[in-house]
């Protein structure tokens, strides 16, 4: 299949993207900076034009259906969005410097469903329970959630790498790195994203499994850990309310559900559950 | 004198704190987290099993093998909602009393220390420059006040004065979806029928008891299919169900995966499928132990007499031990008691894997009635589907919640009360023209906004 041959080429393009944001951040230079995001720019257009070619290609196999349901079609997806979304935050905020911190979320991702000996990358009909409408927006509103959680995640990191604004640091990789109120804002913001998409997100599933399973709601693993997510970024939200609590609390708060956003996503795999399609 | 009573009382303080959200948000994420890790339910017996007693009476006492569905869990659920509804009852009016409020136009406070593109200055006349303007914030804001003094002109407009209730929206609708749960769990069920192709059941199982209900109509399960893709992984369930009332047939309907059929507020799901024994079978009878006498086509309850004209014999029941097709077979000679025994298919094959007591049982023995031997040589199979069948009128309420939880995301998140200022002063000679403006959220759009219309002014007295 050609797609999934254009897929982990790519692993390496956003490799070399990451390398070019690395340098950018080490040596304090503009044109490091450019190339990385036309780099990344033409990965994401070649990635785009992947993800249409299986769609095509599934159509080819007489299956016809939407490239949004194994697991490795998940982590491609969860790529792309990632990559979407954070273009458009480095458009609006004028900043490269989350580049370096999101660009190896993107790369793992490929390369994991790309080489690991357990995810096949072969299109595979949909099974009954996944012949459905919903699939599509529940998986895409899923999965832009999971793509704001993991720029929140990039923030937080930075946030903990730049340190107080009065340590005044001369390294240029800490000087490119937006002041902790800006991140703090740029932080919340994906953290809004994030929680309404899960909640559109966990509204479309629970819509879904009503028909598929008959209940809304059934304690499922992974149902329940999308609500224990939600319960973390709700703590999340409600923090910036609490007098004295902005900043490194919450932080350690949305590493917290960026780890739950992990295990929703893969750990729950090795838990017997109703979603076990996602798991190869 | 609300106000006091709500301070004094220190329940009430408790129960008004955010951290307390938070505290019970952590607490609720770190429980279900147990609940997902400890085998629930079913999947807890072979987990059980290796438990020593104490544990086990100790993890049984909290509740841990049904986490989400026992008492303190329930508990801490209800206070999560009873903190969420002092929150918002406490916060509510002073949220409501800025929604109502009308901040005055004649206000020059917030015109003090603006930056310079915010300042406009023009030569032309006051009256000029009023109407120009008056125009431009007409075109830009569909609602604002306005108010003239002697020295100048105040405009006001506001954009997204509900902004504030967005909140009240989003708590609003978590206490309906958990009353549509509420009420499910009250007023519904779940229940389960399994109907085997061509027959008609006419009660349902209730899960989480033994006992059945009655639906007040029949279901016959006309047609079961399934298909599979050449890989092997189903493609398709389908069962085709006719609903009857007293035996009279009311409504045809196929139910698959994610088509469920609802009838009289029962909603019938494709759940599982398995192969059943037929009413047809064929056996062989035998004289002793090899000479064959007969091949038969049998069937359930069928008498036949036997070859050598002792008595009849019929079939009793038919069905799969294990994966075994059996056979009950009840021979009955006049002023006996009839001779029941078991019929296997296969039996040479089975026998060794069978208990010796039971080969050795008269139940089990096909020659128990001397001098013949049963022989079963096939059963005719057939599917059976099994379907989920659950009435839930908590569903609806459920669905009003989650509608109510977008739109008050959108308006919590996405709107936001803006305050638009212009302030058109006569100075004599020129005229001075300032424009400023408050957001509760999202400055930054605010101030993007405030500069196009600084720069639109303007532009209004170039050259």
């Amino acid at each position: 299949m050609t797609s999934s041959a254009i897929i982990s080429y790519l692993t390496f393009v956003y490799f070399l993207a990451f390398v070019f944001y690395l340098v950018m951040m080490v040596m304090g230079r503009r044109l490091p900076g450019t190339l990385a995001t036309y780099t990344l720019l033409g990965s994401f257009a070649a990635q785009t034009a992947a993800i249409i070619l299986r769609w095509q290609e599934s159509y080819a196999l007489g299956m016809g259906r939407a490239p949004f349901s194994n697991l490795y079609e998940s982590l491609i997806f969860f790529a792309w969005t990632l990559v979407l979304l954070y273009l458009i935050v480095e458009w609006r905020t004028k900043n490269k410097s989350a580049g370096a911190f999101v660009t190896p979320l993107i790369f793992l991702a490929l390369a994991y469903a790309s080489f690991s000996p357990n995810i096949s990358s072969k299109i595979m009909p949909l099974i009954p329970a996944l012949k459905s409408n919903w699939l599509i927006t529940h998986v895409i509103t899923c999965f832009l959630g999971y793509a704001a959680f993991a720029l929140s995640f990039g923030f937080s990191l930075m946030y903990l790498f730049k340190g107080n604004d009065s340590a005044n640091n001369t390294a240029s990789f800490l000087r490119l790195i937006p002041a902790r109120g800006i991140l703090d804002e740029l932080n919340y913001q994906m953290v809004v994203i994030g929680f309404l998409m899960l909640t559109l997100g966990i509204i479309t599933g629970s819509v879904w499994a009503h028909s598929a399973w008959g209940s809304y709601w059934s304690w499922d693993p992974k149902e329940t850990w999308s609500l224990i997510t939600w319960l973390v970024y709700a703590a999340v939200i409600h923090s910036r309310l609490v007098r004295g609590w902005k900043g490194r609390k919450i932080i350690i708060l949305c590493i917290v559900g960026f780890a739950c956003v992990l295990f929703t996503y893969f750990g729950v795999n090795y838990l017997a559950g109703l979603h076990s399609y996602a798991t190869s | 004198m609300e106000e006091i009573g709500k301070v004094s009382n220190p329940v009430w303080k408790f129960f008004a704190s955010v951290k307390l959200t938070i505290v019970f948000l952590v607490l609720l994420a770190i429980f279900s987290v147990a609940g997902t890790m400890i085998p629930q339910k079913e999947g807890a017996m072979e987990f059980v099993q290796r438990l020593n007693p104490t544990t086990f009476n100790l993890m049984d006492f909290f509740g841990l093998f049904d986490l989400y569905h026992a008492g303190w869990f329930r508990f801490l659920i209800a206070m999560l909602v009873l903190n969420l509804v002092v929150c918002s009852l406490e916060r509510f009016p002073s949220a409501w009393k800025r929604v109502k409020a009308r901040p005055s136009v004649e206000r020059t406070k917030p015109f003090e220390e603006l930056p310079d593109t915010l300042l406009i200055s023009t030569e032309r006349g006051y009256q000029e420059a009023l109407g120009n303007c008056l125009n431009l914030f007409k075109k830009r804001f569909s609602a604002f006040r306005s108010e003239e003094t002697e020295y100048g002109t105040f405009f006001l407009a506001e954009k997204g004065r509900f902004s504030p209730l967005g909140v009240y929206i989003v708590h609003l609708s978590v206490l309906v979806i958990l009353i549509g749960a509420l009420a499910g769990s009250f007023f519904g069920f779940e229940g389960f029928v399994k109907i085997p192709e061509g027959e008609t059941v006419d009660s349902i199982m209730v899960r989480g008891g033994n006992q059945s209900l009655s639906p007040g109509f029949e279901i016959r399960c006309d047609k079961f299919t399934v298909e599979f893709y050449e890989n092997g992984s189903p493609k398709e369930y389908k069962s085709e169900v006719t609903f009857l009332s007293g035996g009279k047939e009311i409504e045809k309907r196929d139910i698959l995966v994610n088509h469920p059929a609802t009838f009289k507020g029962i909603t019938f799901y494709q759940s599982t499928y398995e192969k059943v024994a037929g009413k047809e079978l064929r056996i062989k009878l035998r004289k002793g132990l090899d000479e064959d006498l007969e091949t038969i086509d049998a069937e359930i309850g069928k008498k036949m007499e036997l070859p050598g004209k002792e008595g009849f014999f019929q079939i009793l029941d038919v069905r799969h031990m294990g994966t075994v097709p059996a056979a009950l077979v009840s021979v009955e000679i006049q002023g006996a008691e009839p001779t029941r025994f078991w019929i296997f298919e296969d039996f040479e094959h089975i026998k060794s894997r069978l208990p010796a007591q039971m080969i050795n049982s008269p139940k089990f023995d096909p020659a128990a009635f001397k001098p013949y031997t049963f022989l079963l040589l096939g059963v005719q199979e057939r599917y059976a589907t099994g379907l989920q069948a659950n009435q839930d009128p908590g569903v609806p309420v459920v669905w009003a919640g989650f509608i109510l939880i977008i739109l008050g995301f959108i308006v919590t998140f996405f709107t936001s009360h803006q305050t638009i200022r212009m302030f058109v002063e006569n100075k004599g000679k020129k005229t001075v023209i300032r424009v400023t403006g408050s957001a509760s959220r999202n400055r930054p759009a605010l101030d993007r906004d405030i500069q196009r219309l600084a720069e639109d002014i303007r532009s209004l007295f170039a050259a």
